[in-house]
């Protein structure tokens, strides 16, 4: 047995040739995962405390960090593939967390046509990236980041704000103009009808930022600036009184008939958690896969589950952070919950093993492929179970 | 509240089975979380899959009541759909099915959840204690806020059989004593002189079967 099992490919490194041992990447790494080893003039990276948001990719000077998300060159190739598409000048990058919706988005910027770049997080947008595509003949950046406060990875945004008044001042030397580059923040929260609310107060409960409160009038009011847009009250609401903004409940159900009649079978439905999978920026081109990303797992209906399996799906997926890497305060664990409950009924009529929850990290290459993988596989051996059996 | 659970959805199945188009009424009381408009719906989901699969097309409307047992509220509630209907699946507790059958009645109603106890629900884990039993004479403030009628396997009035060991009933080894759980908490409260008041026969006729409040 000299098969040697090979190391899984990780989605950040140091390259120690390179590194100039600044220890940028150390301070500003929001989960303390980069240390310096003074003893041997080392920067080393803690792959299991990465939550692959980007940021020392972004920022590192002597370009010694490589990523196998969103990099330099594969952003800049990416616009160069898509550019003739859009007829625009306009490029629009945005942070998933806060701009699912991209017509929303234009109305934000008061742009029609653009040129949209969807990544997790801007903060891992270089200036290498910002001038290269001004360089390409992108006469205007629009940069939409979530407000501050509500960084999933905490120092993203605010980098990105430093970043683009320096870049601003730059170009404005070169004759750009005031604001070469423009970003917004914006933070994407839980909508109330009051008329639908029976005070049941499980919202209160299951929020785990005190956004919501129970008053005493016997309706719910919610202070917006504690909700982190996480989606568990909306998902959980016995009364459908709770929505999220771009996440609305009736936007998702039109989803899942449209991207399951396009899909070839095994039709498997994938609600991804976008902080748990980076997709590719040309998008998943396998014909059996359908994807819904989410602001995170949390947000996944019970409803939303059994309306893909009455539109055809033969196997749904939720894909989720584990409970130490969730962005939010353990949401991916009360998903697992939803899950798993929604999961008994349907083993009750036979069609259990149709469901599955796999929590996931980017920062290991090819771990949701692999999930997608073996629950493809238990569908593919339960059908030919059943189909023996007949 | 009153805590109950789903039947098993074969059962369910089996009682609409003669009956196609069907009301699924929702109850937004005392259960937590409620057994409202999401419950109604998933069911309805989770039973259009499951007769699709056994080749049997249902027709489902889907409402929900403020509070089921209220006959005024789920009269005026239910009326605009029970038009065309051949059943109603109430998904509220035992009150509720039978509130639709008095008000209704020439329509089969059939319930779609099992009624347990009023309880207490541990949300965390989701495991719900039985912690009254409706006896009709509440001798809670005695008994420091726990109710030995309900919790004590045996519903002695006073004072511990002595049979429990390590605080576990000898009865259940995983239930609490509560005659225990009432001394502590007595203790902690300095109104253990409360234990030594016996507590008389309990007049189980208080319970009654109606009552004007």
């Amino acid at each position: 047995m000299n098969q040697k099992v090979a190391e899984p490919k990780v989605a950040v490194n140091i390259n120690d040739d390179q590194c100039s041992r600044c220890s940028i990447c150390g301070s500003l790494c929001p989960y303390d995962a980069i240390t310096t080893d003074h003893e041997n003039k080392k920067i080393i990276l803690d792959i299991e405390k990465c939550q692959v948001c980007g940021i020392c990719y972004s920022a590192c000077p002597a370009k010694a960090i490589d990523t196998i998300y969103y990099s330099c060159s594969s952003v800049l190739k990416y616009l160069e593939k898509v550019r003739p598409q859009y007829k625009s000048d306009t490029l629009v990058i945005m942070c998933k967390g806060s701009a699912p919706d991209f017509s929303e988005v234009g109305r934000l910027f008061g742009v029609k046509d653009f040129i949209p770049l969807s990544v997790p997080c801007v903060g891992r947008i270089s200036e290498e990236v910002l001038l290269g595509v001004l360089v390409a003949g992108v006469k205007k950046i629009n940069i939409l980041a979530c407000d501050e406060d509500y960084c999933r990875f905490h120092r993203g945004s605010p980098l990105t704000g430093r970043r683009t008044i320096a870049l601003n001042r730059m170009l404005e030397q070169l004759g750009y103009g005031e604001e070469a580059i423009t970003l917004k923040r914006n933070s994407l929260k839980v909508t109330v009808d009051k008329d639908l609310c029976i005070a049941c107060g499980n919202c209160v409960y299951y929020c785990p930022y005190d956004a919501p409160t129970l008053t005493s009038a016997g309706g719910i009011s919610f202070d917006l600036d504690a909700c982190r847009g996480c989606g568990l009250c909306v998902a959980l609401c016995p009364a459908f009184a709770l929505d999220l903004e771009n996440w609305e409940r009736a936007r998702i159900s039109d989803l899942i008939p449209h991207l399951l009649a396009e899909m070839k079978p095994p039709k498997i439905l994938v609600f991804r958690c976008q902080w748990a999978v980076y997709p590719p920026l040309n998008g998943d081109m396998s014909p059996n896969i359908g994807t819904i990303d989410l602001p995170c797992a949390g947000r996944v209906e019970a409803l939303h589950v059994l309306e893909a399996l009455q539109n055809g799906a033969d196997g749904v997926m939720v894909v989720a952070c584990s409970e130490d890497d969730c962005k939010q305060e353990k949401v991916s664990a009360r998903a697992e919950h939803v899950v798993t409950r929604i999961k008994e009924k349907l083993d009750q009529i036979g069609l259990g093993e149709r469901i599955n929850f796999s929590a996931v990290s980017p920062r290991y290459q090819g771990q949701v492929e692999e999930a997608v993988r073996q629950f493809r596989q238990s569908l593919e051996g339960a059908g030919a179970e059943k189909g023996a059996a007949k | 509240m009153i805590v109950t659970t789903l039947k098993p959805l074969d059962e369910i199945l089996e009682s609409i089975s003669p009956y196609r188009k069907i009301l699924i009424a929702g109850c937004d009381g005392c259960t937590q979380p409620p057994r409202g408009l999401r419950e109604a719906k998933t069911l309805k989901q989770l039973l259009e899959l499951a007769g699709q699969l056994k080749g049997k097309k249902f027709d489902f409307k889907v409402t929900s009541v403020v509070k089921q047992c209220d006959s005024v509220l789920t009269t005026s509630a239910l009326k605009p759909y029970v038009e065309d209907v051949e059943a109603v699946l109430s998904l509220a507790c035992g009150a509720g099915p039978q509130t639709v059958a008095e008000f209704f009645p020439d329509l089969p109603v059939i319930p779609a959840q099992n009624s347990h106890f009023i309880g207490i629900d541990d949300r965390e884990g989701s495991i719900m204690y039985d912690s009254c039993t409706a006896c009709g004479d509440c001798i809670l403030a005695l008994t420091g806020g726990i109710c030995p009628v309900t919790r004590c396997s045996k519903g002695l009035l006073s004072g511990a059989c002595g049979g429990a060991s390590n605080g576990k009933c000898e009865l259940d080894s995983e239930r609490d004593c509560a005659w225990e759980l009432i001394y502590e908490r007595l203790k902690r409260l300095g109104k253990l002189d409360l234990i030594r008041e016996l507590a008389p026969p309990k007049d189980y006729s208080a319970k009654g079967w109606r009552v004007t409040p």
